[in-house]
């Protein structure tokens, strides 16, 4: 069985990358640690709601646009 | 409750307080050499203590847990821990509640403490965060509020 984690996608590294930040200086604008930045850019953790809004605000995004189901799995389900 | 304390020195002074208490039951209890075995106490929290504050220094996930300054991430990782640890616990306890009933043994009844008293736990831990929480007048029937482990 598929758990969040192996479908849900973000472009939090994309995004971060593009404005020249390191993840260090990006975690302490979100308050979070810079291991907890490298998690969620590598998908191995998912952010609570609120962190998500709070991710996707910063990048002057929606959440939606941060973090979505990979397409192809969610077609292969 | 511990707010008062700066977030480094939180656990190294649980660890402090725990060894004064444990160290004070040895004190009380006497006997010959009892102050060799209060000082080896107080030498061991000493020591947790010393090493806590050393551990909260560090760039990592436990150095943050241990400086009470975890984020959502390593509070989820410091409660699974704790869960595991519980679970080890209680198998332990329940393993040694068998081989105690198994050798008709007068030492079964702490490990019955122990899986009661984890037990209890768990049943505490599942009123507080969800299953009490469910409303009854919802008229989707589906939404009731369960607050993230993470935010507690």
């Amino acid at each position: 069985m598929l758990s969040y984690l192996d479908i849900m996608r973000n472009r939090v590294r994309e995004q971060r990358t593009q404005r020249g930040l390191s993840q260090s200086e990006m975690a302490a604008a979100l308050g979070v640690s810079r291991q907890t930045v490298i998690s969620i850019e590598s998908g191995r953790y998912l952010p609570s709601l609120p962190l998500a809004f709070t991710i996707a605000r910063f990048f002057d995004l929606t959440v939606d646009k941060m973090f979505d189901p990979d397409d192809d799995e969610e077609a292969a389900r | 409750m511990m707010s008062f304390i700066r977030p480094r020195w939180r656990k190294p002074a649980g660890v402090l307080l725990a060894g004064a208490v444990f160290a004070a039951a040895w004190a009380i209890r006497g006997g010959p050499r009892w102050w060799l075995f209060v000082t080896l106490v107080a030498l061991a929290a000493l020591g947790r203590a010393f090493a806590l504050y050393m551990w909260a220094e560090q760039d990592d996930d436990v150095g943050a847990i241990a400086g009470s300054r975890a984020d959502e991430r390593q509070k989820l990782v410091s409660l699974r821990s704790w869960a595991l640890g519980g679970r080890f616990a209680m198998t332990a306890a329940f393993i040694g509640l068998t081989v105690a009933v198994a050798l008709n043994a007068s030492w079964w009844w702490p490990f019955l403490a122990i899986l009661a008293v984890t037990g209890f736990g768990y049943l505490l831990g599942l009123s507080n965060y969800g299953i009490a929480q469910e409303e009854p007048g919802d008229p989707s029937g589906t939404g009731y509020q369960v607050q993230s482990p993470a935010s507690s």
